[in-house]
């Protein structure tokens, strides 16, 4: 493409029965505590 | 969705349901409004003065590429059947200390004491807690607890007592806890260093940045600036754990919102995780307002610059939110609901109450029970755990909401009184930090825009020199 470029394909759609294990780590344990994200956190599955 | 936006002279295009990034010119930044209407000659007559027909029709064939490839305007309907309510606590933060050997000007835990008596958590409360968090656990495997304070340090007995008594439980109840600490560095020596690395799966170590700074708002009991007592223990500590998760972490308030140079000033002694967070306060002396918002966001974007010319030069450096992980991110799950905070995650104070987390101390409308009563608030417990993006109304046709969450239950209460009305500077704030942590993943993977600037990478930090 001349106009687009694309960093990050798209991830595969999950499904309700494949997700959710709650394993990984409460956002706010991290190194905030005093707002939330988990854009960086890991998946404790892979 | 879709969101389009320009940072640091990049223009980026993210999907909000697959999360897709792509890079994009001018044209196409100046297209996608149009897109959106599904009229091509419409746009073409639109943008007629300043791209030519043919290439706003190349580039509208693009976007329909992408849309047809699924990277683009993607509805993966995810919705309540993906929430899970399971009603299992994992995470502690266990406040060990209601008592500061600081006292700093905009803390949120009123300099230690959460509005209420100075104490110290007994041991017995501590290992009630423990077992309360096993017993609540359900079938997770990995549990978490948080010493926090005030000042975790200034109970560190209970601290050392309390790993020991956890990991002896751990191993009868097939579970695995993750201790992590937060200190202020006052108290730290090498004992103490010693007994973190080996225990502390992550560790976060307040300073604010440059010593002025720092000064102004972190002091000791007599007014004097704390940052000589601390600075050499921090930097002592942040050796110890090299290779070893911990984050340097300061507060950004009213009084610095050239925040980038604090976060420089801390990489530049040799600290190389670090993150900031703006202030949470009323307190007019501190606190930011929407008005702050260009500056805050032109920081954000003057520390992404230096931040990728620091690791482009080969100088290892990390900032909280600026690691991005696309690949290997939490799943759908937990992006609705967020922290978890009174549902999977809780606070407990000095006298064994349970709150929400600990935002929420001393707020006696969210006390959920107590660790030594045994009480346990489940009416509460669902409460929270009803807290997420799909029931925000904030949050539904927001671009950010997978990587939020719905935000912090608890700013959304102090500053709204309200749980699903999220904190409107909190979301900017973080609105801004994450396109610069886009831009920053798009920078260090260097890739040029054909035709744009005669070949030029349009993401190349050292198109803005000066900085």
């Amino acid at each position: 493409m001349k106009h687009i470029r694309t960093i990050k394909e798209p991830v595969l759609r999950q499904k309700p029965s494949e997700i959710g294990c709650g394993e990984c780590q409460a956002s706010c344990q991290s190194a905030c505590k005093t707002s939330c994200t988990v854009a960086n956190q890991k998946c404790e599955k892979k | 969705m879709i969101h389009c936006f320009t940072c640091n002279g990049a223009h980026l295009l993210l999907d909000v349901d697959s999360g897709a990034v792509h890079v994009v010119d001018a044209l196409v930044k100046d297209l996608v409004p149009h897109y959106a209407k599904g009229n091509p000659e419409a746009a073409t007559e639109a943008l007629a003065s300043s791209y030519p027909p043919d290439e706003v029709a190349a580039a509208w064939d693009e976007l329909e590429t992408l849309e047809k490839s699924g990277a683009l305007n993607t509805d993966y309907g995810y919705g309540e059947a993906y929430l899970k309510r399971p009603g299992v606590v994992k995470s502690l933060c266990l406040n060990v200390s209601h008592d500061c050997n600081l006292r700093c000007a905009y803390c949120f835990a009123s300099t230690g004491d959460f509005g209420g008596e100075r104490m110290l958590m007994p041991q017995a409360t501590a290992s009630a807690a423990i077992d309360f968090l096993i017993a609540r656990s359900g079938g997770r495997k990995q549990l978490e607890v948080d010493f926090f304070g005030g000042e975790p340090l200034m109970n560190w007995d209970v601290v050392k007592n309390t790993v020991a008594y956890g990991r002896a439980r751990e191993k009868e109840a097939g579970k695995r806890i993750r201790f992590t600490i937060t200190t202020n560095a006052v108290a730290l020596d090498d004992e103490k260093i010693d007994f973190i690395k080996r225990e502390m799966a992550n560790v976060i170590i307040s300073i604010d940045g440059r010593k002025e700074v720092h000064d102004a708002v972190r002091k000791t009991s007599s007014g004097k600036g704390s940052y000589d007592l601390i600075i050499d223990g921090a930097k002592a500590l942040a050796k110890a754990l090299t290779g070893h998760e911990h984050y340097v972490r300061g507060t950004y308030t009213a009084l610095n919102t050239d925040f980038s140079r604090d976060v420089l000033a801390l990489a530049d002694l040799g600290f190389t995780q670090l993150s900031v967070e703006p202030v949470v306060t009323r307190d007019e002396r501190f606190a930011l307002t929407i008005g702050d918002l260009p500056r805050i966001r032109s920081e954000y974007e003057r520390l992404a610059r230096e931040y990728v010319r620091r690791r482009k030069a080969g100088e290892w450096l990390s900032f909280f939110h600026f690691m991005l992980d696309l690949d290997d991110a939490p799943c759908v799950a937990k992006r609705l609901i967020g922290c978890g905070a009174g549902n999977e995650y809780v606070a407990v104070t000095p006298n064994g109450d349970i709150y929400p987390c600990h935002q929420f101390v001393g707020e006696e409308a969210f006390i959920m029970g107590n660790v030594h009563e045994g009480r346990f608030d489940e009416a509460v417990q669902r409460r929270f755990a009803g807290l997420n993006i799909l029931k925000k109304p904030a949050c539904r046709d927001c671009w950010a909401k997978y990587f939020c969450c719905g935000g912090c239950a608890a700013n959304a209460w102090n500053m709204n009184k309200d749980l699903y009305a999220p904190d409107r500077m909190s979301c900017e704030v973080f609105k801004a930090h994450l396109e610069c942590a886009l831009w920053v993943y798009a920078s260090e993977r260097s890739l040029p825009l054909p035709g744009e600037d005669g070949g030029k990478m349009q993401t190349n930090v050292e198109d803005y020199p000066g900085g």
